[in-house]
């Protein structure tokens, strides 16, 4: 009954899974290499190393820290809850910093005023110096008697020429946030309440595995603490999403996993009636070992959602056991080893086809994909290699005998068919499903945006929607990169980007920007303000009749005079600079770069144009790429889905011939675009996701066709082990379907249906062998 | 740092002598006597002179002018010598007026904020003021001394004291600030029985 080899398989591959096991037990030895971060999952559009860094530093925030606004009636209130969250915050050792009021530095913040008195006077202000002196000088006198513009942080007699009063009032304004000066707290006010603004930056970012749910538990202690009090909190930051992002993957891995796992034991064990055929889930376990240990060794970590994806390898990898298992039907005696003889070549075929539908979404541009595919394609190969080399062993004298009453149903199925058959040809019946195609696919609608990827909980989005609204503070994902040979050609370039800005901001299309020429001036700027400086002694009496001696006035500008010229690195500083110290990347390959941040943005649109015949500057919007680059996929997925067909048809004409070949891909390809057509009579959207489950799809039905094809053992048999291979399959795809992030669910939803009418056609696979002897396989 | 967080620190002191004229501080006995006897006028005429002590300059800048504080309205401010210049203080925020009428100091966004914590002391939010500052009282009625000392780290670096003198209505002001500089405003010819004249109320409401 056993063949020699088949005593040294099973050591073969006891060999290969110690080998495995010990490679994954060193992946893991400082912990699970695993990922939430969502940005390793869309497409990289653009290499370029400077414009990653950039984005880099522009999310860094996000991803580390945290913005609450701590609100009640009463501002009092208000501010001390602010306060004791804030200690506690601080004293929980998450947060490296944790800013509930300003300890301003006053004398720093006067000294940088001091020395940037020619490097960061607003281009209005220079102008007036340079062009109307006497005018300059008119209303410095004003000031010193104004009461109302009263007391400046750099006392007269460090600046009898008021720059740097001048300098604090041209400094952009951000937001709607005020800072409340008796306890330095910022607060903002709306919808009656006063909001005390709390920002807490993390130890770690988003993408440790641990922290974001510390963080999510500890805001929310903290709003069940503030709520005692009759204080409402408001909060938003990438670790809040990242958590639930976490709580939610590891909720649909357990749903996922854990009831396609509980389904199919039940289906082994009602169907077979033997605690053994349990054994059958080994493969599963051994192709969940090999897709994880291959993913981490060509990625280095899995990402999460690869993990929920994977999970439904579970019914695809038991299918295999399922081909030699289902033979029990028309096998008598069984024996595992004999059986499996009879089923390898098609079990070889079909981990051929699966594996060639799983790797072509290995060559979409999408890394999430990538890792699905690389981890599937080495499951199923665990799978396959466990169930062909170790299983027959472990099911060594086991005498399956099955329930009947499976055979009976698929024997009253098969009637069913026939029946219907004699009824209305297989033409007619063609042309019926082409209508219902056609009609489905004209109310099809496609729709793709990186949003599908976030399954967010409205309260997080309101939340972080009223910050935006309460502080005015409204960052947009869109930025500028600017590049210059120097910092000279920077800062100009910075400058001819800003005025256009400006423009929008005073059409109200953009709220404001941060760039470094609001910081620190041209260098020749700086010389000509120098030089200026030269002609106001002529201009100066109006101070002089005040009494301010004129020692003192030349010795402020022999002072001015000597400053040295600031460049960025000078300019960035002190305290002001505190907001523009993101944006500086400094020195590049070819010169020197730097960010401008938006605010309040309501027209992306607008923004492309105001880059465009601007040499250097460039906008980043990942987020619109991203959208373009789905939609430039669909179209290559399809041709991949083409392309992947055409290489399952030259795999089966060996042993189909090409019109089997063509006929078991044909079915799955009109599966396929029945499941289209059931989108669109469901009114679901057409996404990427669904068009890559149908491309799954197409590879693993493939199997049935092929099934029903070989016809081992009869008709309803064959049908049978189709009907138990959809069904596993339909279990573990089938519950993406309830996954609350809209791609996992796209995908899960199409698979469902592909499957679905992958079966109902299956039959047809092998109608036309008896007419065609001449195409059949030796088998 | 906030840029205009000077311009917020001297709206304080304007808001304190408005506040004294309505806010009930109620701490001791003093103060809640000083805060009836400041509250009762509802329009007050009177003149100011204000000396601005720069540490460098050895006379100080010395301006002259007018004002009416009016209980339900605000303050105007009418800057004489040595230039022309009338200011508004009100609800809405700080205005100047120039050839065209009332502007709006430009707040930028700030303003709405300021405004707000302006009219809380006008309002006699005394919570607020003795959240900020100690206060101590000393004198009687028709001759008392009222000493702020700031609390708030950030008042610190900018305010030593503020010291307010007075009888039956405020006559002097002191600002003493830690750059070493200091404003004086003296408050002489305070008359509570004039009620606001057509120009005055015209003023206020434009």
């Amino acid at each position: 009954m056993t063949l020699p080899s088949e005593r040294w398989w099973p050591r073969l591959f006891l060999l290969l899974l110690v080998a495995v096991l010990a490679l994954g037990g060193w992946q893991w030895r400082h912990g699970a290499p695993l990922s939430a971060n969502l940005m390793e999952l869309v497409p990289g559009t653009d290499p370029d190393a400077l414009e990653l860094k950039a984005e880099q530093r522009m999310q860094e925030p996000l991803n580390r820290e945290m913005l609450v606004l701590v609100g009640h009636v009463e501002r009092q209130q208000a501010i001390a809850m602010a306060q004791r969250l804030g200690e506690q915050w601080q004293a929980s050792g998450m947060f490296e910093k944790v800013q509930w009021n300003l300890q301003a530095d006053l004398p720093a913040l006067r000294t940088q005023l001091l020395q940037g008195r020619l490097a960061m006077l607003a281009a209005a202000d220079r102008q007036q110096l340079i062009e109307h002196p006497d005018a300059f000088i008119q209303q410095r006198v004003q000031a010193l008697f104004d009461p109302f513009s009263g007391f400046s942080l750099v006392p007269s007699q460090d600046d009898w020429l008021g720059l740097t009063g001048r300098i604090q009032n041209s400094q952009p304004q951000r937001g709607a946030v005020q800072l409340d000066i008796g306890s330095g707290t910022l607060i903002a006010d709306a919808d009656g309440k006063s909001w005390v603004l709390l920002r807490a930056r993390t130890t770690g970012n988003a993408f440790d595995m641990q922290l974001p749910l510390q963080v999510a538990a500890l805001l929310q202690h903290s709003r069940e603490q503030a709520a005692q009090a009759d204080v409402q909190l408001l909060a938003a930051s990438g670790l809040l999403y990242a958590a639930n992002g976490q709580q939610q993957a590891s909720r649909e891995i357990t749903w996922v996993g854990g009831g396609a796992t509980v389904g199919i034991l039940l289906l082994l064990l009602l169907a077979f009636r033997r605690w053994r055929v349990l054994l059958a889930f080994v493969p599963v376990l051994v192709g969940m070992l090999f897709g994880a240990v291959a993913c981490v060794a060509f990625f280095g970590h899995m990402h999460v959602m690869t993990l929920v994806l994977g999970s439904s390898l579970i019914g695809v990898a038991v299918d295999y056991p399922l081909h030699y298992l289902s033979k029990s039907w028309s096998l008598r005696p069984w024996h595992s080893w004999p059986a499996l003889r009879l089923t390898l070549p098609g079990l070889s075929l079909s981990l051929a086809t699966s594996c060639i539908g799983y790797l072509a979404l290995a060559w979409t541009p999408f890394p999430a994909l990538t890792q699905i595919a690389v981890f599937s394609a080495a499951g199923l190969l665990g799978a396959y290699l466990s169930a062909v080399c170790l299983l027959p062993a472990l099911l060594r004298g086991v005498e399956l005998q099955p329930a009947q009453w499976p055979l009976r149903v698929a024997e009253w199925l098969v009637n069913l068919r026939t029946q219907l058959l004699k009824r209305v040809s297989s033409p007619w019946l063609l042309a019926l499903v082409i209508a219902f195609c056609a009609g489905g696919l004209w109310q099809l609608d496609s729709k793709n945006d990186i949003r599908q990827w976030i399954g967010a909980p409205p309260q997080l989005l309101n939340e972080a929607q009223a910050i935006a609204r309460i502080t005015g503070y409204q960052p947009t994902s869109q930025f500028f990169l600017v590049r210059g040979a120097d910092q000279q050609q920077l800062l100009e370039r910075l400058g001819a980007l800003s005025e256009r800005l400006e423009q929008l901001v005073n059409l109200e299309k953009l709220q404001g920007y941060l760039s470094l020429n609001q910081l620190v001036n041209l260098p020749s700027e700086q010389q000509r303000l120098r030089q200026a400086l030269d002609e106001l002694p002529r201009h100066w009496q109006p101070l002089l009749d005040l009494g301010v001696p004129v020692a003192a006035l030349n010795a402020e500008l022999a002072q001015l005079r000597a400053l040295p010229g600031e460049d960025i690195d000078a300019a960035l500083q002190g305290p002001l600079a505190e907001p523009y110290r993101t944006l500086w990347l400094g020195p590049t390959d070819n010169g020197v770069a730097a960010m401008v941040s938006l605010q309040g943005l309501n027209n992306p649109q607008l923004l492309r144009v105001q880059a465009q015949d601007l040499p250097g500057v460039q906008l980043v919007d990942r987020l619109g790429d991203l959208n373009k680059v789905f939609a430039a996929t669909q179209i290559s997925a399809a041709e991949l889905k083409l392309a992947s067909c055409v290489l399952i048809v030259l795999l089966l004409i060996l042993p189909f011939g090409f019109g089997g070949a063509l006929r078991i891909v044909a079915l799955p390809l009109l599966a396929a675009l029945c499941s289209l057509a059931s989108l669109g009579w469901l009114g679901q959207p057409l996404t990427l996701f669904s068009l890559f489950g149908l491309l799954l799809v197409t590879a693993i039905s493939v199997d049935y066709a092929i099934l029903m094809r070989e016809q081992i053992g009869g008709a309803a048999v064959s049908l049978l082990g189709t009907l138990l291979a959809a069904v596993t399959t339909w279990l573990s795809f089938g519950l993406l379907a309830i996954s609350s992030t809209p791609a996992v669910s796209n995908f899960g939803l199409s698979v469902s249906l592909g499957l679905a009418f992958s079966f109902l056609l299956a039959p047809w696979a092998g109608r036309q062998r008896h007419r065609q002897p001449a195409a059949e396989p030796v088998l | 740092m906030n840029p205009t967080y000077n311009r917020h620190i001297f709206r304080w002191a304007w808001g304190l002598l408005l506040a004294l004229g309505f806010s009930s501080l109620a701490n001791a006995f003093d103060l809640q006597q000083l805060s009836d006897q400041l509250a009762k006028p509802e329009v007050i005429h009177g003149s100011f002179v204000q000396e601005k002590h720069l540490r460098a300059l050895p006379q100080p800048l010395t301006s002259k002018g007018s004002f009416v504080l009016a209980k339900n309205h605000g303050l105007l401010w009418l800057l004489k010598t040595p230039l022309q210049q009338d200011y508004r203080i009100t609800g809405k925020g700080i205005a100047r007026r120039d050839g065209s009428g009332w502007q709006m100091l430009p707040n930028k966004s700030a303003g709405a904020e300021q405004n707000r914590l302006f009219l809380a002391v006008l309002q006699g939010d005394s919570s607020g003021l003795q959240r900020d500052f100690e206060l101590a009282l000393a004198g009687d009625a028709k001759a008392w001394k009222l000493t702020l000392t700031p609390r708030s780290l950030l008042l610190k670096q900018v305010f030593n004291q503020i010291n307010i003198d007075g009888g039956e209505l405020v006559q002097r002001i002191e600002l003493l600030e830690t750059q070493g500089d200091s404003t004086l405003l003296k408050m002489y010819d305070s008359i509570s029985n004039q009620p606001l004249s057509d120009t005055e109320q015209h003023d206020f409401a434009e």
